[in-house]
């Protein structure tokens, strides 16, 4: 502490602590951000220290900081909260000025701290801490120090005596405290400190000293730009004038004061210590360095801050001023920066290059254009500027001038305006105003469907109606309108004037042939000339016979008025009353009589002239024809007679008979073939000539001489007032003024308004005058106007006028009104004067001249299409349809606009123009040859085609055939447009080579067949063309409905929950299932639970089954032993009365005793087929066999489509066959026997059933006893019905025979049946004949039908094979059955009956329901059908009905359902008080009572007269009663309401039956025969087959037997037969019988009985095939196949 | 044989003064390009959203084109309808874009328009519903001088689309 250097330190760190505190005042006041800055950085700096102390003692050092830090921490709070508020900074700062200056000059710092001294005495207070503080400096300073304070306190008390004076007193006293605290505290704070700086502080200089050096630096940087003291002087240098600033010196001073003491004398010692320590020097010289720098202090104050100061909010933040700029300081540098051009000219000697003289090439003589005007001042800132940059010089051009365009500006903008100009916006431009549009549905029936621009008026202009004849008319009103009329036309002639006008040509023409013969003078006449000239005397014929005729006519008129005016005159003087105004006038012309005459005379003349040279020339003509035909004849008459020369010749030669009879032939041919001769033509009568003319002209011209007359025809004449008429024209007159008139209007029918009623007034004229506006909504079709007549309040209609629709290009305005005639035929009588109407009136007094007529007159109307506001036509556009998107171009339409429209084809209207000879310079047709000329004029030349995109090609990734070829692609197309072959293709390989060629062949195939008929297919030709024409049929018909099912309903996309509710009829969920839970429950009593429904669009493979439950089985023949004795009792005579009733039992007993004990009669067992899969129950035993088994088949929907379309288009069938289980022992060694068994298993076919998928899915369920198709002749088979023979049961099974089956076949899950397409139908419309009113019964019956029982069909019309609806009775007309089938049975009716059905059932069956998947029934009509030779039970149906019927019975059509067909039709016969049911299409008949029919629901029976429907209580045929009259049972279509209107028949009159050819019949059957034959070695690849010819022929001449019996039994006989024949032989084999219509089921049917499937080593086989020829090429096909196994 | 997929849905439509709203939609390509499966053409359903202000249509894109050229590259265009409560369609706007040309994934946005029409035609709209209509719609993607028409500006309809192209590098243009 003693020691100098330590004080020096001391000293030194206490100088430099208040250095520093000061500095960081300053800093706050400079900037805060900056100070602030300044304290993080100083804080991270302490942060550096202490790591950096750490070196030496870390844990001394922490403390040590840490506790300077709490330290600085505490005072520098103290310190914010003393020094707050402007004022106080702003002495701060002053503080640091004078501080500032302080430092900077120090010979001031005498005077200032004399002038601080002077202040002392004001702040004595502050000085006695300095003593103290000065207490601890040494002893040998203190005198030094004494000596200064004492010269300080001279100097001060000086200074405050002088301050005194102008000290301001106002110098706020409150400043004082703080101010003195912060010094005491700042004192206090550096003395606590000194002891730590003296550690910490050295290491950190370096460090700090460079930040101080950056922070100098910084300072002088901004030193360029005022510095913020400067600024702020700036702005407070006139408020705070000189005296202040003197006094802030002051303060400054006394509060440093204390500090400069030190500083003084710190710098007095270091003076006088300089040469003390070298170190200590150089440190000093820094130290001195840094105080004399301005800076240099604060800075390094500031590493002692960091221990003063912490963060606080007030470090972050800091106030700042708005930075500014001075202006003229802004102004100084920006100067710096830009460059101003200045505005004078530029010397020409700047803009050029050097030595080179301007050149102006005006004075040169070429033409420079003017320039845009430019400000000179802007051209030299221009100029100026330009001249400024690098090669400015290349903008000036030879003249010394800017270089320029004449004109820079563009004659027309590049970019029209955009308003004003809305008419001329492009079409495409243009919008419309819409209305806001209905849903498209709604509006269907509304004019102007699509488009919105419906909004169409039609005007109607009623002006009047003039009558030209009225049952009131007058007799003279008659007479009157007849002038009236002759008048207005003599006017229009006079208008014409056709006479004058053709006069006038003729003479013209005249004058050209006569110009034309002189011109060439006779001489060298052209060719063309001659034939000119022959043109217009063939002109001049026509014109004038033209001419003549009008002449006639004019003349005829004239002589008609002046007749009927006479007429009139004298009615008049007769009646003596005037009704009419009417008078003529007849002015007469005079005219010079010689003048007229020689005129006359010239016409004549020139006109016989002409006559002469004409009929010169036709005589001349003829003359040469005349020649002409005379040498032909000539010759042929030569020729004639040398020919018959040589005849004779020849005659007389040879006596061949033949020959003879040949050349008689030739001759006569030759004779018939004589030219008539012709006549010589008759010279003409020249003389004769001219004395026609004059006959002639007398005849239709003026005399020579006689005054031209013109009739004038006025209204003048004064009416007879109504008192001085006689007393019937009175009442006339009062008849009329009754009448009134009007018009009523109607629009497609309707009426839609009626004019104003109008009184008939004398002249029966009637003026309306109204325009009606219909806003239309519906297409025009027609606009009548009626004219009503009404006398008082009853009216009556006189007439109707049918006014056309008006083209949409007339419009309000433009046209004139119309005068439509018309005319009404009524007849009317008045016993007043009135003439009346459809009465003979008489003219004249003696009651000659007797005239009917009928009122009639003209109505004046117009009907025309309005025009909107903005001149657009409130008409819809010409066509209604295919107006889409661009019907608003199509309104452009130009020749439209002249009216023609319709004429859209450029040539064609130039063909017209051409050929109607339109005069081009009338100008009516101005626009049409505009229009022409343009076309042609090739101003508007249209191409034959256009090219859309021109530059495509060059582009092209590749060609288009390259494209075409892809298969991928037309893979994918072809998928997407759902062809059949490829509609369901799941996937298409992603590369071309994956795809074979072949995919596409059978499309291609399809394609090509439309040509080429596959004969090999069909066998026969014939039907192989009705396979085509089907095919097309179904093709346009599926066309037709597509539409249909593409519309969709709501419930076809929604599927919507039923809400439940409570009650409502049948409706009632809620309340229902709430009676439900009330019940007991029951578990003994299961309740059938109704199955979910499954929409089938979420269904994949595998997911359907169908479930086919085998119940059992009835009446399954029985095995034969074969070593059978003749069995006897075959079936005699039998009838179907017979098989119905009476069991035939007869054999039953005989066979039963045949039977060895204890032997099995039949294991039967079932396999049931559908789509490749094969399950089969197990085998049961017996005759009636229970199986009850269930099978579950999978199903697979076609290319994996499950969408509804796609399952009722399913064609697979269910086959359900019993098969007899025959074991056969095989062991060949007897010894074997016991220990070893062997056998074989047979089976054998006993009869089949076929199920269609479809009638499964449409009625999810099958369920009953169906009859098995089985052969009529099972060999080694027979009927068993021994076994019941004593129950009851056998009288009702045996009602029936065949063998039956109990089944029930459903799919699981159940699939949602498609709509039936009948709902479908109710929106498609379809073309037809029937009446409206008609088809709207027919609806309401179905629908009524449909609601009362929904399950039972009914069918009032149908669509026939044109797509068109018909009503059902048209198609049951009594039609003959073929003529041979009749007569086969000519005692037996009903053997013919069951031969007929037979007949029918013949003729091939094809559904509907699979050719027209999803679409729905066509109904063929009876010889269609037969040429078709293909239905499905409709057609069937309805031929054996008609049959019936012309056969006499009773016969009606059932619509009905059945199983398994579905939907069927059924004919229902009476015969002797008992109904029989046929089906059609098997010819099976049931009995009303039969369980086996399998008929299950009867909607309604249709005869040729009505419908009915089976409105009770059952629907089976069992439980119901066929008697139609009985209206509580049935409901008839035609009643007493609604009678039958009488519908004709869409049949023919009579069926036309070809006789088949029965070769063609043989050769059939070979052929089937052949391939059959060849199919069973086929199927057989493993054995050979060995056929047993024998047998074969054996079958073969029993088939014709087996067709005979019409397919009955005969089998007995046969079986014995063979047996004889063939009784080493085990045969199994049977019969069957098919319609013929292909190759291909035949060979199914074969394939399916599994007959070749015998694989015993030594089977034979037998195959006989029988075709039967039946009209109309209906075959019926037997094939008789057997196995044979030899037993023996 | 270049190919080009498109797949992906209208999503809907936003910012429409009222939000009952449907959209027809069609797909116009040049000469060059061939349509192998898929519909080019279509409308959705109304929608009317309860919530919010955006109508969701979500309504599937799937188009499969080949092209021999890239010239008419396919683009989108765009008729937003309202349907008021009187079930009367008016229509909202016109848009149009492009079918992205770069594969994958993109998230439209088709700003659309509607014209506008005279003040008489615009009060009449207010009142009675309806609007100016381009009487040639092909406008829509035609590109005629549009500058006379006055429109306005409706909603944003989105469109997610993903684009695939196939073989496009065959012929030299990059993806």
């Amino acid at each position: 502490m003693s020691t100098p250097s330590d004080l020096r330190d001391k000293l030194r760190k206490k100088r430099r602590a208040l250095q520093e505190s000061l500095g960081k005042v300053k800093d706050d006041t400079q900037a805060l951000v900056p100070s602030d800055s300044d304290v993080t950085k100083e804080n991270e700096r302490t942060a550096v220290e202490k790591l950096t102390g750490r070196g030496d003692d870390p844990g001394e050092t922490l403390r040590r900081s840490l506790k300077a830090q709490r330290m600085k921490k505490k005072k520098k709070l103290l310190e914010e909260m003393s020094m707050e508020g402007p004022p106080e900074e702003e002495m701060v700062n002053e503080e640091i000025t004078a501080v500032q200056e302080l430092q900077h000059d120090q010979e001031e710092h005498s005077v200032e701290t004399l002038a601080e001294e002077g202040r002392s005495v004001r702040l004595q207070r502050d000085l006695p801490p300095l003593p103290v503080a000065r207490a601890d400096s040494s002893l040998s300073e203190s005198s030094m120090r004494q000596r200064m304070r004492e010269k300080l306190r001279v100097a001060r008390s000086k200074a405050a005596s002088l301050l005194q004076q102008e000290a301001s007193l106002e110098q706020p006293s409150h400043l004082r405290g703080p101010r003195d605290r912060e010094t005491l505290t700042r004192f206090d704070r550096e003395t606590d400190l000194d002891v730590h700086e003296e550690e910490s502080s050295f290491a950190a200089r370096v460090k700090f000293r460079d930040a101080a050096r950056k922070a100098t630096r910084d300072k002088r940087t901004e030193t360029g730009l005022p510095t913020e003291e400067e600024a702020y002087k700036f702005f407070t240098f006139n408020f705070d004038p000189e005296p202040q600033e003197s006094r802030r010196k002051d303060r400054a001073k006394k509060k440093t004061r204390s500090t400069d003491d030190e500083e003084n004398e710190g710098e007095e010692d270091e003076e006088e210590e300089e040469e003390e320590t070298g170190r200590a020097r150089a440190r000093e010289g820094e130290d001195e360095s840094r105080e004399r720098d301005e800076d240099a202090p604060l800075v390094r104050d500031e590493e002692e801050d960091l221990f003063i100061i912490d963060q606080s909010a007030k470090d972050f933040l800091e106030l700042k001023k708005a930075d500014y700029i001075g202006y003229n300081r802004r102004v100084l540098r920006e100067r710096e920066i830009f460059f101003t051009p200045s505005t004078r000219p530029v010397p020409a000697s700047c803009k050029l290059p050097e030595n080179v003289q301007p050149r102006y090439l005006e004075d040169e003589g070429l033409y420079v254009g003017e320039r845009p005007p430019v400000a000179l001042s802007n051209q030299n800132i221009l100029e100026n500027r330009i001249l400024k940059e690098d090669g400015g010089k290349k903008w000036f051009g030879d003249d010394g001038r800017i270089l320029a365009l004449p004109d820079p500006i563009k004659e027309s903008s590049s970019r029209p305006p955009l308003y004003h100009l809305e008419e001329e916006l492009d079409p495409a431009l243009q919008t419309v105003y819409r209305k806001p549009l209905k849903s498209k549905y709604v509006n269907r029936y509304i004019a102007g469907v699509g488009d919105t621009q419906g909004d169409y008026q039609l005007d109607v202009d009623v002006s009047g109606l003039i009558f030209s004849h009225h049952p009131l008319f007058s007799k003279e009103h008659v007479l009157g309108a007849r002038l009236a009329q002759l008048y207005d036309q003599y006017l229009s002639r006079q208008h014409k004037n056709l006479t004058c006008l053709l006069t006038d040509k003729l003479n013209g023409l005249r004058n050209t042939i006569r110009n034309m013969l002189e011109l060439h003078s006779g001489e060298g006449i052209s060719h063309v000339t001659q034939q000119r000239i022959a043109e217009y005397k063939q002109e001049v014929r026509h014109t004038r016979q033209l001419r003549d005729t009008e002449q006639e006519k004019d003349r005829t008129l004239l002589k008609s008025i002046i007749k009927v005016w006479k007429e009139l005159k004298s009615l008049r003087e007769d009646k003596g009353c005037t009704n009419t105004p009417y008078k003529l006038y007849i002015r007469r012309e005079e005219i010079q009589r010689a003048l007229d005459e020689q005129e006359q005379e010239a016409e004549i003349l020139a006109e016989v002239a002409e006559l002469q040279a004409e009929s010169e020339e036709d005589y001349e003509r003829k003359l040469n024809e005349y020649k002409r035909k005379h040498e032909e004849w000539k010759s042929w008459k030569k020729k004639q007679k040398t020919l018959k020369k040589k005849q004779k010749q020849r005659r007389q030669q040879s006596q061949d008979v033949d020959e003879e009879e040949e050349e008689d032939e030739h001759s006569e041919e030759e004779l018939g073939e004589e030219p008539v001769k012709p006549e010589a033509p008759e010279k003409p009568d020249i003389a004769g000539l001219e004395q026609q003319v004059r006959e002639k002209a007398a005849k239709i011209r003026r005399k020579p001489g006689e005054p031209v007359l013109v009739p004038e025809l006025t209204a003048s004449n004064p009416i007879t007032p109504n008192e001085a008429c006689p007393r019937g024209e009175i009442s006339r007159r009062e008849d009329v003024s009754k009448r009134s008139l009007f018009v009523k209007v109607l629009y497609n029918d309707k009426e839609v308004s009626r004019t104003d009623s109008r009184s008939l007034n004398m002249d029966f004229r009637v003026h309306f005058g109204q325009i009606f506006n219909l806003k239309i909504v519906n297409w025009p079709e027609s606009i009548k106007l009626q004219i009503y007549e009404g006398v008082s309040s009853s009216s009556s209609l006189i007439a109707e006028v049918c006014v056309p629709v008006p083209e949409s290009s007339v419009l309000t305005g433009s046209t004139p009104s119309e005068e439509l005639e018309f005319s009404s035929n009524q007849r009317v009588t008045f016993n007043h004067e009135g003439v009346g109407s459809d009465v003979p009136v008489s003219f004249t007094n003696d009651g000659s001249n007797i005239q009917t007529l009928l009122t009639s007159g003209k109505l004046s109307c117009c009907v025309s299409w309005a025009v909107g506001e903005d001149d657009i036509p409130l008409a819809p556009p010409s066509t209604q349809h295919g107006a889409g998107m661009h019907s608003g171009l199509r309104q452009m339409d130009a020749i439209a606009c002249i009216g023609a429209s319709g004429l859209n084809d450029m040539k064609r209207l130039g063909k017209w123009a051409a050929e109607s000879r339109l005069d081009p310079n009338d100008p009516n047709n101005a626009s049409i040859m505009q229009l022409l000329s343009v076309a042609s004029g090739g101003e508007v030349v249209a191409p034959d085609y256009f090219r859309l995109e021109q530059l495509q090609e060059e582009f092209n990734f590749l060609s288009d055939e390259e494209l075409e070829r892809s298969r991928r692609f037309r893979l994918i197309r072809l998928r997407s447009q759902e062809e059949p072959e490829f509609r369901n293709f799941k996937t298409i390989p992603a590369t071309e080579r994956e795809i074979s060629e072949k995919v596409f062949e059978e499309y291609d195939r399809r394609l090509k067949e439309g040509e080429v008929i596959d004969t090999k297919e069909h066998i026969d030709a014939h039907r192989a063309l009705v396979a085509k024409y089907l095919q097309k049929v179904r093709e346009s018909v599926i066309n037709r409905f597509l539409i249909s099912k593409h519309h969709y309903i709501l419930s076809d996309l929604v599927v919507e929950e039923e809400v439940p509710s409570i009650g409502g009829p049948g409706q009632g969920v809620l309340g229902l299932n709430l009676f439900k839970l009330a019940e007991p429950k029951r578990p003994l009593k299961p309740r059938r639970k109704e199955r979910k429904k499954v929409t089938a669009q979420n269904l994949s493979d595998g997911d359907i089954k169908l479930l086919v439950n085998i119940i059992r089985g009835y009446d399954i023949p029985i095995r034969k032993p074969h070593t059978s004795k003749p069995a006897a009792g075959s079936k005699g005579a039998r009838s179907y009365t017979e098989t119905f009733t009476a069991a035939s039992t007869s054999q039953t007993a005989l066979q039963a005793s045949e039977w060895p004990l204890g032997q099995p009669v039949i294991r039967p067992f079932v396999e049931v087929s559908f789509q490749r899969t094969l399950l089969q129950t197990s085998t049961a035993e017996g005759p009636n066999p229970c199986w009850n088994e269930e099978l579950v088949l999978p199903f697979s929907a076609p290319n994996g489509d499950y969408s509804t379309s796609s399952l009722q288009a399913v064609r697979d069938e269910v086959f359900i066959s019993i098969f007899d289980e025959v074991l056969h022992d095989v062991v060949e060694d007897e010894r074997e026997r016991g220990s070893s068994v062997h056998t074989r298993i047979e089976r054998h076919w006993l009869g089949s059933i076929k199920i269609p998928f479809s009638t499964i899915y449409m009625q999810s369920r099958i369920d009953g006893t169906f009859k098995l198709g089985t052969p009529s002749v099972l060999l080694g088979y027979s009927k068993e019905r021994s076994l019941g023979s004593e129950g009851g049961y056998d009288a009702i099974r045996s009602l029936s025979e065949g063998t039956f089956l109990t089944l029930f076949i459903t799919i699981e899950p159940q699939l949602v049946p498609g709509d039936s397409i009948r709902e479908k139908m109710k929106d498609v419309k379809f073309d037809t004949q029937e009446v409206e009113r008609l088809l709207l019964a027919c609806e309401i019956f179905e629908k009524d039908a449909g609601q009362r029982y929904p399950d039972r069909p009914c069918v009032t019309t149908v669509v026939d094979i044109n797509g068109k609806t018909v009503f059902i009775t048209r198609f049951i007309r009594p039609l003959p059955p073929p003529q041979e089938l009749l007569d086969a049975f000519p005692n037996n009716s009903q053997e013919a009956t069951e031969l007929v059905v037979r007949y029918v059932s013949l003729i091939p069956f094809l559904p509907d329901s699979v050719s027209f998947a999803g679409i729905c029934d066509l109904w063929s009509t009876c010889d269609q059908f037969l040429t078709l030779l293909a239905g499905d039970e409709e057609e069937h149906a309805v031929l054996l009905c008609n049959y019936f019927l012309s056969m006499g019975k009773k016969a009606w059509l059932i619509i009905g359902t059945a199983i398994p067909e579905g939907p069927t039709a059924y004919v229902l016969t009476q015969e002797q008080n008992r109904y029989l049911i046929w089906n059609p299409s098997t010819g099976q008949y049931y009995g009303q009572h039969d369980t086996f029919c399998p008929l299950q629901t009867v909607g309604c029976l249709v005869n040729a007269d009505n419908v009915w429907f089976n409105i009770q209580l059952y629907a089976t045929p069992i439980r119901m009663s066929f008697d139609v009259t009985k209206p509580k049972f049935w409901k008839p279509f035609f009643s007493r309401s609604f009678p039958d209107p009488g519908l004709s028949s869409v049949q023919p009159e009579d069926l036309v039956y070809r006789r088949t050819d029965k070769a063609y019949a043989a050769e059939l059957q070979d052929r089937i025969e052949k391939i059959l034959r060849e199919k069973i070695m086929e199927w057989r690849p493993r054995h050979p087959t060995r056929w047993n010819r024998y047998c074969t022929s054996t079958l073969r001449q029993f088939l014709p037997k087996l067709e005979m019996s019409g397919g009955r039994e005969v089998a007995e006989e046969h079986r014995l037969e063979l047996q004889s024949l063939l009784g080493d032989y085990r045969i199994s084999g049977f019969p069957l019988h098919l319609p013929f219509s292909e190759i291909r089921p035949i060979i199914e049917a074969v394939y399916s009985t599994g007959v070749h499937n015998v694989e015993a080593p030594n089977v034979e086989f037998a195959l006989a095939v029988y075709v039967h020829p039946y009209p109309s090429n209906v075959l019926s096909v037997w094939v008789y196949i057997a196995s044979l196994v030899r037993t023996r | 044989m270049a190919e080009l997929h498109i797949i992906g849905q209208i999503v809907g439509a936003s910012g429409f003064p009222q939000s009952s709203l449907f959209c027809k939609w069609g797909v116009h390509t040049g000469g060059a390009w061939r349509l192998l499966s898929g519909l080019k053409e279509g409308q959705t359903q109304v929608d009317m959203p309860q919530i919010g202000d955006t109508a969701y249509w979500s309504h599937p894109i799937d188009l499969h084109y080949t092209t021999k050229g890239l010239q008419g590259w396919p683009k989108l265009h765009l008729q937003v309808w309202y349907q008021d409560s009187f079930g009367r369609c008016e229509l909202y706007g016109y848009g149009y874009c492009h079918i992205p040309s770069s594969p994958g994934q993109h998230r439209l946005q088709c700003a659309t328009w509607r014209p506008l029409g005279t003040w008489q035609e615009q009060l009449a709209q207010m009142f009675v519903g309806g609007g100016p209509q381009l009487r040639s719609p092909d406008l829509i993607y035609s590109g005629a001088d549009r500058y006379r028409l006055h429109t306005v500006a409706m909603g944003n309809v989105e469109l997610d689309l993903c684009v695939i192209l196939r073989h496009f590098d065959r012929y030299g243009v990059e993806s």
